[in-house]
């Protein structure tokens, strides 16, 4: 890779490629701000966390849980147990770090989330000129917007007044969008099918933290299960 | 939350993150895949998006307390999935996404 400074071209297709999460991030920071401030997190706290731990459903989860009463060893289990998902996703970028340097490799792999792991997968496979400093540019594009969304819900608190299941299905369509762009043969049908049922399955036996995990997890067994059952 | 509750929860979740993040990428990154590891990892993509939508789509205990409205998310959804083959945007995806949303929940 040539340089380490990155160019005007890679700047702005990076950001037309953030710009989606950003906005995104944006109007969920601020709701996720707002319940920080409730269980007395400072905005420095909220840009501490929001700089490195960077994630979303975690720090969602955080208050809510705090407020209901959760200890505090059962919070740590529960959010640790949420992000094992992130495994999945780390595992799939790696052929395209293979001759990558480990700074970069660390910082990319370090702050990719649900949304930035989907835009710059999905530029990975379909666009040839995708770099991987592109992709950790989405990446911190779309912490930026995280970070100051979150750091002002948690300053302004209960002054603001946001309806979160809305604007997090912002969140929810930018999935959809990204799942209706995967190309659909008979083994992505299976592979969507059975992650859908296991994410169904695992919620109805109380399992929601892991579900996201399992759920993809049971999707990509079946769809090799298929694979090797035709002998491909 | 006191300060000290605050430090021990930081770092462990971020232990926890920074690990489930980078550890698989670093053990796999240079190697020479085996086929079958690499198929596995091409349905990663579908496997985790499907995974996503269904989590955020499907909430058993709204069903059971208000069956109408637990349909709001889906039809909102199924919105998004023909915005989504129509632009292929993500930007007008969330944006009518968002609004399809609202105006169902209005309504039931």
């Amino acid at each position: 890779m040539a340089g380490t400074v990155p160019t005007k071209e890679d700047i702005l297709s990076a950001f037309h490629a953030a710009l989606p999460v950003m906005l995104g991030y944006l109007a969920i920071g601020l709701p996720c701000g707002i319940m920080e401030s409730k269980v007395g997190f400072s905005p420095f706290m909220s840009l501490l966390f929001s700089m490195t731990f960077y994630s979303g459903a975690g720090q969602f989860m955080i208050p809510s849980m705090w407020l209901a009463g959760a200890p505090l060893y059962s919070v740590i289990a529960s959010v640790s147990f949420v992000n094992t998902r992130q495994m999945l996703y780390s595992a799939a970028f790696s052929p395209y770090f293979s001759d990558v340097g480990k700074p970069l490799a660390f910082f990319f792999s370090a702050t990719v989330t649900d949304e930035s792991f989907g835009v710059s997968l999905d530029k990975f496979v379909t666009d040839g000129t995708w770099t991987p400093r592109r992709a950790l540019l989405v990446n911190l594009m779309s912490m930026t917007s995280w970070t100051i969304a979150n750091a002002v819900g948690t300053a302004a608190g209960p002054m603001l007044n946001l309806p979160l299941a809305v604007t997090s299905f912002a969140m929810t369509s930018i999935f959809v969008c990204l799942l209706v762009g995967q190309p659909l043969n008979r083994t992505t049908a299976i592979v969507i099918c059975v992650a859908f049922v296991g994410v169904l399955a695992c919620k109805l036996m109380g399992l929601s933290g892991p579900a996201i995990l399992l759920g993809a997890l049971a999707g990509v067994f079946a769809g090799m299960a298929y694979e090797v059952a035709i002998g491909r | 939350m006191s300060l000290q509750d605050f430090l021990i929860l930081y770092a462990s979740v971020l232990a926890s993150m920074i690990a489930c993040r980078c550890i698989p990428l670093f053990v796999l990154k240079g190697r020479e895949l085996s086929p079958r590891l690499s198929q596995a990892l091409g349905l990663i993509p579908a496997a985790s998006f499907a995974a996503l939508v269904a989590n955020d789509l499907i909430n058993p205990s709204a069903f059971v307390a208000n069956p109408l409205q637990a349909t709001v998310p889906f039809v909102a959804a199924a919105v998004v999935v023909v915005v989504a083959r129509k632009t292929g945007s993500l930007i007008w995806c969330a944006i009518v996404g968002m609004v399809a949303y609202a105006l169902l929940m209005m309504f039931f």
